[in-house]
């Protein structure tokens, strides 16, 4: 078993996010963000914060990123940010598009701006669903009539503290998030091989956006985790030399190796995050090693204090344990 | 689009099994059908299992990663490696792999207008010039009509070496005696503190007294698509460049240093990258690429090898972890006393941020009062280590929980119990002093240990094994035992 914290967004520097929404005639909209998609599906996330933002569907949003022409300012894929930081810059930049479709519809529904709400691809009167327009054509409404195309762009930037030079005192991070990982091994106390049977992995994220890529970073994370954990290294020769940059010989985990994994969303909301949401990516291989390494010990009862826990090393600490307890027996 | 889902659908989507049915799509048939599956056409659409916007092109191979894009004219490149990890270079001949046919442009470290860079410190250079600090340093460039030609012209440049003692041993090099990688630069490049309470004081009120030496290894990130860029002029003198980055704007901004023009006349693009783990946040080849399509004036491509991944770009910092815990006989924590020695590398890269983090999240997600860590990276003749996935959290999470479960088996409690006495509650105060909010690791721990069956499973014992706890050593103190793991 292992537990562990681990923070959203830079330490305290400024890592900011811009974002611009558009709406176009149809009801769909558009997002230009500068941040890179690099396999995690951020850009999916973001699509649906804005979507849910303006109460349409993840379809009705194309998002164009990563490209410093076109697209704002943003920190990048890093730090476990995108959902949290662009998401918000994401959902306020939607929200001022969905405030500029508020006003073109409140004459028309006959009703002020703040009694709106977007829902289901509509503009409705809170409390009288069946009072609303189609967004779509308030959207193209505002376009050729009034002359408002709907368009929002806005920024955010967690809030932090700088942290004293002597004491780190200071609020270093906007918000973190909280998970535990227990892994159950096959230790052969024959050869020190290990093999990891099962992870149950409790993650708290915040609101998830989407369950099914929380789980895909969990599974990955994971997989990552179980290299750090029993295979993975970069080894020197005695002038520093890399002597294993290669596949073949840097041994990581394969489909083979992977156990079974039950994920879990612990349930949980944080207020500064889009509806909730803080962020996933990292912090799901950071409790996978200690969680294996603490199940070795529960299987064969040696401490591994150094990673890998390679077959070779455990090994050693088993046939050490077992002269120790030779020693011990009574003569 | 107008069609409001009922309920009744939406439950049907969000059922697993008939979602993926309904993902599984056939290959390629003409004229493409497209499938949207449910989910993403559902409102609202948080909390909805939408598919990625990208899935499906990559299920379909239709994805252009920069190995997939080329442009007319477009040369090959690929970079010397050093292969030793410290040395002076006496002097570079490039004259006979430029006589070679197909050969186009070479650099060295002498043709880059600005040749530093970094996120923090600007310690990296571009191209290695007069000294090298790290064997996967590059020493020349080499652009040609295709890779093989240019491979075997980064064969023919020949470098003179004198080769010096390299500094390997991250706890070595933190001795004031030994030589300075980057002298005159002190070896210990950054450090940092964290004090909350008084650490003698909780030591004193302690029971026991738990310590360990934890210890982890350098790892890569190895991602899917190694690290490529293409760079290209346009003829106002503005260079596009596609690359693996995942910071494009701060991408941008190392590159206009290093080139030493303006930002405006920079473009970067990287639309779609496969995988990052923190090893694409910051430039490799980049201004190399654009130098070298300068020169020859043709649009320039370099894409990684795999060993070029594991000896040219950012890897994990290997750490060196001394923990003590001093705790009352009901397993509660008192102090904490940790010191961190983190492996910079040749370079410090993102070793500020990865410092901080382990730094903050060494005393793990637990309350305690009395603590004191310190955390100092150094640098070595490897390869530099960087931003990867956790910055430093996997390695501290490592000594903290399995410590953890030490200090549980020493005052025999379970370690769902003792994780569950000493964690964070809402509004706790991190080390840091920052009070917490949306907490919940012990729901967390307490959901994980439900569904994995912790208390069936033959835990929930003290596993009181004598054989295999830590051993008791005989120094003792009036408070408690010190026990060395």
């Amino acid at each position: 078993m292992a537990c562990m914290w681990y923070p959203i967004g830079f330490t305290v520097a400024a890592n900011p996010s811009s974002a611009v929404v558009k709406m176009d005639e149809d009801g769909t909209a558009t997002l230009l963000t500068g941040t890179v998609e690099t396999g995690q599906g951020s850009l999916t996330i973001l699509a649906q914060i804005v979507a849910q933002e303006l109460g349409i569907a993840t379809d009705d949003v194309v998002v164009v990123s990563a490209d410093t022409d076109a697209t704002p300012m943003d920190t990048g894929a890093i730090a476990s940010r995108t959902t949290y930081v662009t998401g918000n810059a994401a959902r306020m930049a939607a929200e001022k598009v969905k405030l500029m479709l508020f006003d073109v519809a409140a004459p028309m529904l006959n009703v002020k701006p703040h009694q709106l709400e977007a829902k289901d691809h509509k503009i409705v009167v809170k409390g009288y669903p069946q009072r609303n327009m189609h967004i779509a054509d308030v959207a193209n409404h505002a376009r050729v009539v009034t002359g408002e195309p709907p368009i929002g762009s806005a920024s955010f930037n967690p809030a932090t503290v700088a942290l004293d030079p002597e004491t780190g005192q200071g609020k270093p991070f906007g918000t973190y998030v909280y998970a535990t990982q227990i892994a159950e091994v096959d230790v052969d106390d024959e050869t020190g091989e290990v093999e990891v049977l099962r992870m149950v992995a409790s993650h708290d994220c915040g609101t998830p956006i989407n369950p099914m890529l929380v789980e895909g970073q969990v599974e990955g994370g994971i997989s990552m985790g179980i290299g750090f954990a029993l295979q993975e290294e970069i080894l020197f020769n005695d002038r520093g030399v890399q002597i294993n940059p290669n596949l073949t010989n840097y041994i990581m985990p394969t489909s083979l190796d992977m156990p079974e994994i039950e994920v879990d969303i612990v349930d949980n909301y944080d207020p500064t995050g889009p509806f909730g949401a803080k962020g996933v990516g990292e912090p799901t291989l950071v409790p996978t090693a200690a969680a294996i390494v603490n199940a070795i010990y529960d299987a064969v009862g040696v401490r591994i204090t150094s990673l890998p826990a390679t077959a070779e090393k455990v090994f050693n600490a088993i046939q050490a344990k077992r002269e120790a307890e030779l020693k011990q027996l009574p003569a | 689009m107008d069609k409001k889902p009922t309920v009744a659908e939406k439950t049907v989507v969000q059922e697993p099994g008939i979602l993926r049915e309904s993902v599984i799509a056939p290959l390629v048939t003409y004229p493409i059908e497209v499938v949207v599956p449910k989910a993403r056409q559902q409102t609202p659409a948080v909390g909805q299992r939408a598919t990625r916007l990208d899935g499906r092109l990559h299920g379909l191979g239709q994805t252009g990663y920069i190995d997939d894009l080329a442009f007319p004219g477009m040369l090959y490149a690929k970079i010397k490696r050093a292969g030793v990890a410290s040395a002076r270079i006496r002097s570079i001949d490039t004259s006979e792999a430029e006589a070679m046919p197909g050969v186009m442009a070479i650099i060295t470290g002498k043709d880059v207008p600005c040749n530093s860079f970094g996120p923090s410190l600007k310690d990296q250079p571009v191209l290695a010039h007069e000294r090298v600090f790290h064997a996967g340093d590059g020493v020349a460039a080499v652009a040609a009509v295709t890779e093989q030609i240019a491979l075997e012209a980064c064969e023919k440049i020949k470098v003179d070496y004198e080769v010096l003692t390299p500094v390997l041993d991250p706890l070595e090099s933190l001795k004031l005696e030994t030589p300075g990688v980057h002298a005159p630069s002190a070896n210990i490049y950054q450090s940092k503190v964290i004090k909350k309470g008084d650490i003698e004081k909780g030591f004193a009120a302690s029971d026991f007294i738990v310590e360990g030496t934890f210890r982890t290894q350098m790892v890569e990130h190895v991602p899917l698509e190694p690290h490529a860029t293409i760079a290209m002029w346009d003829a106002n003198g503005r260079v596009t460049i596609h690359s693996t980055l995942g910071r494009i704007t701060l991408g941008r901004a190392d590159v206009a240093r290093t080139l030493a023009i303006p930002i405006s006349r920079i473009r970067i693009v990287a639309t779609i990258v496969g995988g990052n783990f923190g090893g694409k946040n910051e430039i490799t080849t980049e201004p190399v690429l654009a130098l070298l399509s300068k020169k020859s004036g043709r649009p320039v491509k370099s894409v990684f090898t795999r060993p070029d991944e594991f000896i040219a770009s950012t890897t994990r910092h290997p750490l060196i972890m001394d923990y003590k815990t001093g705790v009352t006989k009901d397993g509660r924590i008192q102090a904490r006393k940790i010191r961190l020695v983190l492996d910079g590398g040749a370079y410090c890269s993102w070793s500020e941020t990865t410092l901080g983090k382990a730094c903050i999240l060494s005393a793990g997600p637990y309350n305690i009062d009395n603590l004191y860590a310190e955390a100092h990276v150094v640098y070595t003749n490897k390869t530099m280590t960087g931003a990867m996935r956790g910055f430093g959290a996997p390695q501290v999470c490592f000594a903290y929980e399995t410590h953890m479960d030490d200090i549980a088996r020493l005052v025999k409690m379970d370690p769902l119990d003792i994780r569950l006495l000493n964690a964070f509650n809402e509004g706790s105060l991190s080390p840091t002093g920052q009070s917490l909010q949306s907490v919940v690791v012990k729901e967390s721990l307490l959901r994980a240990a439900e569904k994995f069956g912790w208390h069936s499973n033959g835990k929930g014992s003290t596993n009181g094994n004598a054989n295999g706890g830590p051993k008791l050593l005989e120094k003792e103190n009036a408070n408690g035992n010190t026990v060395r793991v």
